[in-house]
């Protein structure tokens, strides 16, 4: 099988990669990259734990081929935790015991992210809506309901100072 | 999982050549949300997959009362850029948020029952499909486009490029009834698209899906309708056709006599709701 070269952005960085045809993000990341917040779970789309954002919008890299991310702009988990301690979505799902196995954690704040990023002080109903692709065994969603509204609360408030 | 080709056409042009030199061989998708599950299980094992969303196919734009929907136009654009409510409704009902930024409009007309919502509205609007080919194009109204389960009339030589969707000229609604609020395939899916004169039903078209090979007009039910006053002895009528007249099939979601059922108190919810809106 050929190899194919695809250059994107990963977290900010110019990358380019040596990939057999259609490799899934997912693959990528983890397997040559060693980026593994991007986790496996369901590998059908269902299950939200492998999201990552592609100029901005939450996909599921389980599904999409590296191919198509030529020239896009991907975040993962590790571009959004700072150098030095954590987004404040992350000290919200902390503080609010919104993540227990941890599994679907990555997922979680990626879209908890793309919904921030549009839309900083969402409702009950609309994080409900943006995270119901997202599946969660352990905590059932209430903690984690309640972290993003701390966090939305929390950078709203930074913005104002 | 990887293919021996994997192909990403920057054009409709260059997609058509590629399906004219690879034929059959070649596993067209759109945003991949239903080949690639299958491809990553090992259920299905293509060789060569040609992929269309960066094909120039991304749009959504009014013409003279229509409204062209590019085929490869995701879920989350029907939601934000489709003019009709039906439209949206029938996409913001579909998967989540993150398979809605992958997931294409066209792709979808292709999923099986009891996926595959987004044709049960456009059924409700005699939408009409594009076919393209290097001889030239054709237009099939999505009516006529399935033939059974999995099945179409498209030739193997076509690409479907476009929707066409004339604008309503009557009340519109769309219900998904689901196990779960969201992200869940359906039980049962309908679709009203009703002209009234006064209370005098002129024209009806009713769309199901779940219940059937493909997503269906309920026609025993519209010809019910048509000429009649939407009242209760009207929609109870209609609604009773409907579940008699589909042909529901059990799997993981829903029994077969569970969606009969709910056919008729969705056909009758839905036709209430119209009603109650002429009044």
């Amino acid at each position: 099988m050929p190899a194919k070269i695809v250059s994107f952005n990963l977290n900010g960085r110019e990358t380019e990669v040596m990939i057999q045809p259609m490799t899934t993000v997912q693959n990528l990341l983890r397997e040559q990259l060693g980026y593994t917040a991007t986790k496996v779970g369901c590998r059908q789309g269902g299950c939200g734990s492998c999201t990552v954002l592609v100029d901005g919008e939450p996909m599921a890299a389980c599904l999409l081929p590296v191919e198509n991310i030529a020239g896009k702009e991907v975040t993962t988990l590790e571009g959004i935790t700072p150098d030095h301690g954590l987004h404040p979505l992350q000290e919200a799902f902390f503080e609010n015991f919104a993540t227990q196995c941890g599994y679907c954690t990555p997922g979680m704040l990626i879209v908890s992210k793309a919904l921030l990023d549009r839309n900083p002080q969402p409702t009950r109903d609309q994080i409900i809506d943006a995270l119901s692709g997202n599946v969660c065994r352990c905590t059932g969603y209430e903690p984690i309901i309640q972290a993003v509204q701390n966090a939305a609360q929390r950078m709203n408030g930074h913005q104002g100072e | 999982m990887t293919v021996k080709s994997y192909f990403l056409p920057q054009s409709l042009d260059e997609a058509l050549g590629l399906l004219a030199e690879h034929g059959d061989s070649l596993l067209l998708v759109g945003g991949g949300t239903v080949a690639l599950p299958l491809i990553n299980e090992g259920v299905s094992t293509p060789e060569k997959v040609m992929a269309l969303p960066q094909a120039g196919l991304s749009y959504i734009q009014r013409a003279n009362g229509t409204v062209n929907i590019g085929a490869t136009s995701t879920l989350t654009q029907m939601v934000d850029e489709a003019p009709f409510p039906i439209l949206q409704e029938a996409a913001r009902q579909s998967a989540s948020w993150t398979i809605r930024n992958m997931a294409t409009v066209g792709g979808n007309l292709f999923v099986p029952p009891p996926s595959g919502d987004i044709a049960t509205a456009l059924l409700a609007l005699d939408a009409q499909v594009k076919l393209v080919s290097q001889a030239g194009a054709r237009l099939v109204p999505l009516a006529d486009f399935y033939s059974g389960f999995l099945a179409n009339v498209m030739r193997a030589d076509e690409i479907l490029a476009e929707i066409q969707v004339p604008a309503p000229q009557g009340k519109t609604a769309f219900i998904k009834y689901g196990r779960k609020a969201a992200n869940t395939p359906a039980i049962v899916t309908v679709a009203a698209h009703i002209t009234l004169d006064g209370d005098t039903v002129t024209a009806a078209r009713l769309a199901l899906n779940a219940v059937g090979l493909h997503p269906l007009r309920a026609t025993v039910a519209e010809a019910l309708l048509t000429g009649n006053r939407l009242d209760e002895a009207t929609i109870s009528a209609a609604a009773t056709a409907a579940a008699e007249n589909c042909q529901p099939f059990t799997d993981a979601i829903a029994s077969e006599w569970y969606r009969r059922k709910m056919v008729k108190v969705f056909v009758r919810r839905i036709l209430r709701q119209i009603a109650g809106e002429a009044g």
